[in-house]
């Protein structure tokens, strides 16, 4: 090159150096978390909206033609919980999956293809307690450029979504104890909303909200009182207790908007079998709680299973519905809990409107005018249902046309073997054991009534199930079993219209769907994969 | 507990009760994974054990220690028979835990691993261990004649029961008649008898290995595997009575039944 040339050069390369390329857009704003399904292209928070209903508008895949859908893609995540499963939801913004997985892996997908744009691993200390034990992971939380993802040794994360750098990490409790953290953040204006894991050990519950920028912590609120505070009446008058008398609140919460009220559910107490130690109702364990999202303040709350001695936490994914009751319009929250029951509140109030098994318990067939459980047999009268429960975590869905509350079921028989523990921080204090009788275990897809709990269809599975569920608006509810198939049914009759034998049995996880490229997809995580399906081009 | 609370009944230890050194001795050969577990059949060991186990282990392993398959966690009273392990691994295990599975790392003292490590000893399934003796070659024959069309032994026989190979290191004596005279009584996971009409009109009896909703796997009485979409099928019947018809004493006598555990147990194939 002669010097005139080079001089050409450096010149025109400083004229373009500065023309920095202009910024792609930013993410999805807490308006359009708001506004829930209305970009049929976004899944934007844990049940697709605030509200977990887990139903979709989109209506592309009908009872018609979900007979063609087929997988288009597959990604492996080279992770496995042994005798857990992959429990996630994916978040979907802009073609671009953010997907977390099991022992802290997480991932950005190209929607279109299933291949990475970057992966993330944690690197989790050797002694962990409760998240060694159950070392899964429910989902990202996402605001702006941000995801927020919990930990196994009790962390919140800050992403950058671009490219999986941390932000911020901020410690929610002492995993040495026994606290881990395995849900999907729910992220609102200005706080991102987690719970915690580890009633199985000597810890205390809590929910915790965390400025999305600062990571700075802005309340707690502790599902156990302290000595002295509301509810500690229900407790033994020993702090020593308190301190240690579990509540976990490890399953996502949803919210209103208008109320400005979370709802969350709250998990046994602590020893989980051994109840000596503990008389009382042991609040605010088993309990569907509302709080202030500005404060955290209790704005009130209902136990379900008093004086927990099965292990029947009441974390389930709290499902918020408009509904016409006895001739009135009531804003309600509905779920199928763990000791069997189906339950509808007035979530203003927390008034209770209906409570009615839905599996054959024996442990109670009805509630006592105050809303109690009227109990039949504690234990001493034959089996109960396991402590795995007559329902879990997994995600049910609300089918607002059909007025159906959609969920899996679990009819176990167990017997429960309470012993006294030791009560040795760091070590599961289970107080006991339950002791399973698998030869008499079944599961079932059940739509229920929401205003009689009656069941209106169901379809049995032959063994106890832990997959969640979905609904589309076009008639159809997507379902997986123990077995492995991930299903399609005819939302009003019950009818199976379509399967996929996926390899591994789903486990917590329920699917999600959204549009791209003019085509509807839904995925289903399984066992070590995450696939999507779509119809045919 | 302590390990102080157990130094008294310390094998090796007893004679340096008293004695510093011998205590000193004691402390550091049972503060590491060993050859011979220190507290083996000592019962408060055992009970402590158990109690451990409740606490601990048995949401994942079974109150009874048999281990749940539908969660894939093994039955651990067949680990010093099935799989041979030595105490120094089981104790490894319990304390470090599996990588890359559910089963965690336990940050339980020595002799509280020591002690897990002594209940799951008392629990071992022993298997045959008052086997009256009998003649291989006549236990050879008679299982060809009785038993080898379904089930297999030093590498002969069917498939369509369960592999005898190690079945008297597995069970013991008293289960094992039981099962031989009555063996409807109880039908394990995975030998369950089935029948299917299928749409084209055949008729399938076999033992069901696995099944969905919509399918269901199974070994029928020719010893084929057969699998079947249950839209395909005419019926579908769940049978009481298993594949393996009873064998009363007058088809088995008891002195038979114990040459073939013999010629089970030899070791080696006539």
């Amino acid at each position: 090159m002669t010097k005139p040339a080079i001089k050409i050069f450096l010149a025109l390369a400083l004229v373009c150096v500065p023309q920095l390329p202009v910024l792609a857009q930013s993410g999805p704003s807490y308006e359009d978390i708001l506004a829930g399904f209305s970009d049929p292209e976004r899944w934007l928070t844990y049940s697709g909206d605030y509200s977990g209903k887990r139903h979709s508008p989109l209506a592309q895949i009908t009872p018609e033609n979900v007979s063609t859908l087929r997988p288009i893609w597959t990604f492996q995540t080279g992770t496995t919980t042994r005798g857990r499963g992959f429990e996630t939801t994916p978040l979907a913004d802009d073609g671009v999956l953010y997907v977390t997985g099991s022992n802290n892996l997480a991932w950005a997908i190209d929607a279109r293809s299933g291949r990475t744009f970057w992966r993330y691993r944690r690197n989790l200390p050797s002694d962990l307690t409760y998240g060694a034990s159950a070392p899964v992971n429910r989902g990202f939380g996402m605001l702006g450029e941000r995801l927020f993802m919990v930990t196994l040794d009790a962390h919140l994360l800050a992403f950058d979504r671009r490219n999986g750098d941390i932000l911020w990490d901020r410690e929610l409790a002492d995993y040495q104890v026994g606290y881990a953290a395995t849900l999907a953040p729910l992220v609102l204006e200005d706080k991102v909303i987690v719970g915690i894991s580890g009633g199985e050990y000597r810890t205390r519950g809590f929910i915790d909200a965390f400025d999305p920028v600062s990571g700075e912590r802005i309340w707690r609120f502790n599902t156990i009182p302290g000595p002295g505070e509301p509810g500690s009446e229900t407790w033994p008058d020993d702090p020593a207790v308190l301190a240690a008398g579990g509540g976990g609140t490890w399953m996502n919460g949803s919210f209103d908007p208008d109320l400005n009220l979370i709802y969350w559910g709250v998990g046994n107490p602590n020893p989980d079998y051994y109840g000596d130690s503990r008389p009382g109702d042991n609040l605010y364990s088993n309990s569907l709680v509302a709080l202030d999202a500005d404060t955290g303040e209790l704005k009130w709350h209902y136990q379900f299973t008093p004086h927990d001695l099965n292990d029947w936490d009441s974390n389930h994914m709290p499902v918020l519905a408009e509904i016409e009751w006895q001739g009135q319009p009531r804003r309600v929250v509905m779920l199928g809990n763990r000791n069997g029951f189906f339950y509808v509140l007035d979530r203003v109030t927390g008034e209770l409107l209906l409570g009615k098994p839905f599996t054959a318990t024996t442990w109670a067939r009805e509630l006592d005018a105050d809303g109690r459980p009227i109990i039949l047999n504690d234990g001493s009268q034959g089996c109960l249902p396991d402590p795995w429960g007559s329902t879990n975590f997994m995600p049910p869905t609300f089918y607002p046309a059909l007025e159906l509350f959609i969920l899996t079921a679990r009819e176990t028989c167990a017997t429960y073997v309470p012993e006294e523990p030791a009560n040795t921080p760091g070590q599961s204090n289970f107080g006991g054991t339950a002791v399973i009788d698998a030869e008499q275990g079944s599961g079932a897809l059940r739509a229920l009534d929401v205003h009689s709990g009656d069941l209106v269809w169901e379809f049995t599975y032959p063994s106890p199930t832990f997959g969640g569920v979905l609904s589309t608006a076009s008639g159809l509810v997507f379902a997986g079993d123990h077995e492995g198939n991930f299903m399609a049914f005819d939302a009003e009759s019950g009818e199976n219209l379509w399967h996929y034998q996926t390899g591994s049995r789903i486990w917590g996880a329920a699917a999600m769907t959204f549009m791209l490229d003019g085509r509807q997809l839904v995925l289903i995580p399984s066992g070590t994969t995450l696939t999507a399906f779509a119809l045919p081009d | 507990m302590t390990l102080r609370d157990f130094i008294p009944h310390l094998p090796g230890c007893a004679s340096a009760r008293f004695i510093l050194l011998g205590l000193l001795s004691c402390l550091t050969s049972i503060s590491q994974a060993q050859s011979v577990n220190p507290l083996e059949g000592n019962s408060r060991a055992i009970t402590g054990g158990g109690s451990l186990f409740r606490a601990q282990c048995a949401t994942c392993h079974g109150a009874d220690a048999k281990g749940i398959a539908t969660i894939d966690a093994p039955d651990l009273t067949m680990i010093w028979s099935e799989r041979d392990l030595s105490v120094s691994e089981v104790f490894s295990t319990i304390r470090d835990g599996v990588p890359g599975s559910i089963m965690p790392p336990h940050k339980l003292t020595d002799s509280e691993l020591w002690m897990l490590v002594s209940y799951l000893q008392d629990v071992a399934v022993a298997g045959v261990t008052d086997l009256p003796a009998g003649d291989v070659a006549a236990g050879a024959e008679a299982f060809r004649m009785n038993c080898s069309a379904c089930h297999r032994a030093h590498g002969q026989g069917g498939s369509l029961g369960p592999n005898l190979n190690a079945i008297t290191t597995r069970r013991s004596l008293e289960s094992i008649m039981a099962s031989v005279r009555q063996p409807s009584v109880i039908i394990g996971r995975g030998f369950k008898p089935v029948r299917v009409v299928t749409s084209g009109g055949e008729e399938v009896q076999g033992v069901l290995k696995s099944e969905d909703a919509f399918s269901l796997q199974m070994l029928d009485e020719r010893q084929r595997l057969r699998g079947f979409q249950k839209t395909e099928l005419q019926s579908l019947e769940r049978l009481q009575q298993s594949v393996m018809p009873p064998f009363s004493r007058t088809a088995l006598s008891d002195s038979d039944l114990y040459h073939i555990l013999n010629y089970i147990q030899s070791g080696a194939a006539q």
